[in-house]
């Protein structure tokens, strides 16, 4: 097969482009911008009055997303290891059945649903009182940093448990068959055959799922009322009462950090 | 595990994942819901009228996102299936770093870059118009359909594709005749998911398109904001549709050799 | 050349038409909740367009707070070069409607309209500081409260002091949406720093002087202090929302809003209001019209229209309870005692004239706000 060298190119082109213009342009943007003073120049005061008004909120989406990718590691691990190892084909067959329901509800949707859901007065909690659990003036609303966790284990689990799942069932039965042999716990074969051999598989998926929730408006909008919320809400406020770029643009710059660290600790973790 | 203990656990289970699904679907059948009640006073399709009515909002919303989900979509796979190809068959100088740049969408928070690209947009009076909503989708579909038209035509088995031109036929016709029709159940798949990415997209389209542009989420979040839940519930309902019916029908498109290529 | 000479003709014949058999499609922003683009377009469009049948009237809407307006100064601004605005008519927050005026972008329409005469407020001529006068007509005045539900609270606080006692006595019974969600939230914190700083009638009249803000550290710790036994609501609607579920005892309203939700089984009839001491404020929205906008003569009788003691009377006092925009006693002169009077049933007039109150000048309300966010949300 003859092939110019110039076809591949020329094919990728269009698409390349659009996303240099598209994505890498603004983002170059958005990092310059972030330094840029109201006349124009450079300067940190965009960062000194992001940290001045949203440390708390800084503060607060990093244990907002941390906790949630925290908990999604968990139940991914647990769901993909009942999916492997589960003993009860019917069982299983439920499990499979049932944990995909949020990974095709956008986020919009979810926080629309968590926001009645989870309310003082909201279906969890009613279905606790008549269940005899709690008492009518025992229940709390969730709908402020919890409830935004919530949501985000509630809608990203399937998507990092679907991509587990499938590391662990493509995995060589032969060792975990020894495993049984040699008379291990199913719970030790989880996290000690299991676990380190899908690890590359877990990394990608916790990845994606902070960097998509760093991104996400929709949810910390409809579900927390104000502080501590996400920083994503102070960017959006900032832009859209004041106009002000340049915050807005600090704030983002920290989320990319933000990000890169992450990144750079869980890829740092699995190759070890 | 006995099975009250699986019980027990699938019960909470389905409780966690199905219970605010299932309080959706209560809001968009209820007309009245008030404390103390635990379950709406009064149901009723009062709501569903108003939502779908002739002059209403949602219809024209609905046709808004459906129409600009389809623009995606072609914009999407008229770019995708050519750069796919080439990555998958085609020399190419440098191409980690062409693959690292599509992934670049989401390797970063998007929320900044939208903020951005509205404000690029005004420049060139793109912003609150159909097109630039339409351009931000694209790019946001993008990832998802190079790299999964990538791994659909890696998984075409090469050795047809050498049958083809060893007789004779040129690299556009194999491309049309044998790659193409081979590739295009994971094309396919990556079609219904960059359509339904931009059905669902809310955040670029809140700075891009708003005033002017006004998709379903756009106008679900509106009324949940305003505390009009059962409008809410019901515009969540008409979107989830097509996401479901696409988690229904899934199998049958992504095999999993093409899904191993994913990243090759 | 014969077919050149027949499209000169027919290009002449069209210009000839008139102007007002043309379709014209008049575009009406308005900021502000859902309520208001309903109002738009459930009853000022239909009612415009029966009488002008050659036109059609879209209506969309910003959204809430002063980010609405925002928007709708962005939309202006992105435009100022050419030479046809596709806003024909504005509805705007006075914090906006001064800026605009002072950039050149409003038309000075009132003039030209009838209905001109008919107001003579304080509010159509001065928004927080600015000399709108001309620019502006108020679609309506409202005024915030706080709204008690009498089952959980057995008498009202009277003013700001006792409130923030209830609240501590009662913890997470009382919310507000603070400054992010919309405006009643603002409007709560404005009568905060009001209540607690000793010259209120500066910040709402001027002059300005940047050192004020510093005097507000111990009324902001205070609000600090309250913030911790409240509840924060995420916005108008839900404060609303939230009382009706019972969730929250008391929060700060649009008394429109109240009114509106009761009116649609949206909260328990025996809900009430109590306008605290010193006061709360409470703000007109502004009709204005772009200064190049596309249809200028449609767009002033459509204001012309609206501000009608006709339609201020069924539309924005009835229909909607708002306080009318234009002065009172011409469209008092339009409705029966009853629907009149129900809009003062928990706040007398004489109550709203002694503690319905202005919101602060711009540069104060903007102070106001950045150290809202520097001092107590952080």
């Amino acid at each position: 097969m003859r092939d110019s060298g110039r076809l591949g190119p020329l094919l990728v082109a269009p698409a390349l482009l659009m996303v240099l213009a598209l994505f890498v342009y603004p983002l170059g943007y958005s990092l310059v911008t972030a330094f840029e003073a109201k006349g124009g120049g450079f300067t940190f005061g965009n960062f000194a009055k992001a940290f001045e008004f949203y440390s708390v909120d800084i503060g607060f989406t990093l244990v907002i997303v941390g906790l949630s990718t925290l908990l999604i590691a968990l139940a991914s691990i647990a769901i993909g290891g009942y999916l492997t190892l589960g003993e009860n084909p019917r069982a299983v067959a439920l499990l499979r059945w049932l944990y995909r329901w949020p990974l095709f509800i956008p986020f919009v949707v979810a926080a629309q649903c968590m926001r009645s859901f989870l309310a003082k007065n909201g279906l969890m909690n009613n279905t606790f009182v008549a269940l005899g659990i709690l008492e009518v003036d025992q229940t709390t609303g969730f709908l402020d940093w919890r409830g935004i966790v919530i949501t985000f284990v509630w809608k990203q689990t399937p998507f990092v448990a679907l991509l587990v799942a499938g590391a662990m069932a493509s995995l060589d039965r032969s060792t975990i068959e020894a495993a049984r042999n040699l008379g291990a716990t199913r719970l030790r074969i989880l996290f000690e055959i299991l676990v380190p051999q899908v690890m590359p598989t877990l990394v990608v998926g916790l990845i994606l799922s902070f960097v998509t929730m760093m991104s996400v408006l929709s949810v910390p909008l409809m579900i927390s009322g104000e502080s501590p919320t996400m920083m994503t809400v102070d960017m959006a406020f900032r832009i859209n009462n004041y106009g002000d770029y340049g915050t807005a643009n600090a704030l983002g710059f920290i989320s990319y950090l933000m990000t890169a660290a992450c990144a750079w600790f869980y890829l740092k973790r699995s190759i070890r | 595990m006995t099975w009250i203990g699986r019980g027990i656990v699938f019960g909470l289970l389905a409780f966690i994942v199905l219970g605010p699904l299932a309080n959706l679907v209560l809001w968009a059948a209820a007309e009245q819901w008030y404390f103390p009640h635990k379950l709406p006073v009064s149901y009723g399709t009062k709501f569903w009228e108003q939502v779908f009515k002739p002059r209403g909002d949602a219809l024209a919303s609905l046709m808004t996102s459906i129409w600009i989900a389809l623009s995606t979509v072609a914009a999407c796979l008229a770019l995708a299936i050519p750069a796919g190809y080439a990555l998958a068959r085609l020399k190419l100088p440098w191409r980690t770093a062409i693959l690292l740049a599509f992934l670049m969408p989401q390797a970063f928070p998007s929320l900044a870059v939208y903020i951005n690209i509205a404000r690029i947009f005004y420049d060139f009076k793109l912003n609150g118009t159909m097109f630039g909503v339409i351009l931000v989708h694209t790019v946001h579909g993008l990832v998802f359909a190079v790299w999964i038209t990538a791994a659909a035509f890696a998984a075409v088995d090469r050795d047809l594709e050498l049958a083809a031109r060893n007789l004779g036929g040129s690299a556009l016709r194999t491309f049309l005749t044998v790659s193409l029709p081979l590739a295009a159940p994971g094309i396919m798949a990556s079609a219904i998911f960059v359509f339904l990415e931009s059905l669902d997209e809310f955040t670029g389209t809140f700075f891009v398109g708003v005033p002017d542009v006004i998709t379903l989420p756009l106008l679900m979040f509106t009324a949940s904001i305003a505390g009009n839940y059962q409008i809410a519930a019901i515009t969540a309902l008409v979107l989830l549709v097509p996401s479901v019916a696409f988690m229904l029908v899934i199998e049958r498109f992504l095999k999993a050799d093409v899904l191993s290529k994913v990243g090759a | 050349m014969k077919t050149k000479v027949a499209l000169l003709a027919f290009a002449a014949a069209l210009a000839a038409t008139p102007a007002i058999a043309q379709k014209i499609n008049l575009n009406v922003v308005t900021a502000g909740d859902q309520n208001m683009v309903d109002y738009v377009k459930d009853f000022l469009a239909p009612q415009f367009e029966k009488n002008n049948p050659n036109a059609t009237v879209k209506a969309v809407g910003t959204g809430p707070g002063d980010a609405g307006s925002q928007k709708i100064a962005e939309k202006l601004q992105a435009q100022k070069s050419q030479s046809a605005w596709d806003v024909d008519v504005a509805v705007i927050h006075q914090k906006m409607a001064g800026d605009l005026v002072r950039e050149g972008l409003l038309a000075p329409y009132v003039r030209d309209v009838s209905t001109g005469r008919l107001v003579t407020s304080e509010a159509s001529k001065n928004a927080l500081g600015t000399n709108v006068t001309g620019y502006v007509i108020p679609m309506f005045q409202s005024q915030t409260a706080i709204a008690w539900n009498p089952t959980l609270v057995k008498a009202p606080p009277k003013n700001y002091d006792e409130l923030a006692a209830w609240a501590k006595a009662n913890p997470r019974k009382f919310g507000y949406n603070g400054i992010k969600g919309g405006m009643s939230g603002v409007a709560f914190v404005v009568g905060w720093v009001y209540a607690n700083t000793p010259d209120s009638d500066r910040l709402m009249k001027g002059p300005y002087d940047a050192a004020t803000k510093a005097n507000w550290d111990g009324a902001l710790g205070k609000l600090k202090e309250f913030n911790r036994t409240v509840v924060i609501t995420p916005g108008n609607a839900g404060t609303l929302d939230m009382l009706n579920r019972g969730e929250i005892a008391m929060g700060p309203v649009w008394v429109d809003m109240f009114y509106t939700w009761m009116a649609d089984g949206k909260l328990p009839p025996n809900m009430r209001l109590q306008l605290i001491g010193p006061g709360m404020p409470g703000q007109p929205m502004y009709y204005v019209i772009p200064a190049k906008a596309a249809n200028m003569a449609a767009a002033k009788k459509f204001v012309e229209m609206a501000t009608s003691p006709q339609v201020q009377a069924e539309g924005i006092v009835k229909k909607f309870n708002w306080y009318p925009g234009i002065d009172a006693q011409h469209v008092k002169a339009q409705l029966d005692d009853k629907t009149w009077n129900k809009l003062f049933v928990d706040v007398t007039p004489q109550e709203l004239a002694a503690k319905g109150k202005t919101f602060p000048i711009k540069p104060y309300f903007d102070d106001i706000l950045e150290s809202y966010e520097r001092k107590v949300l952080n």
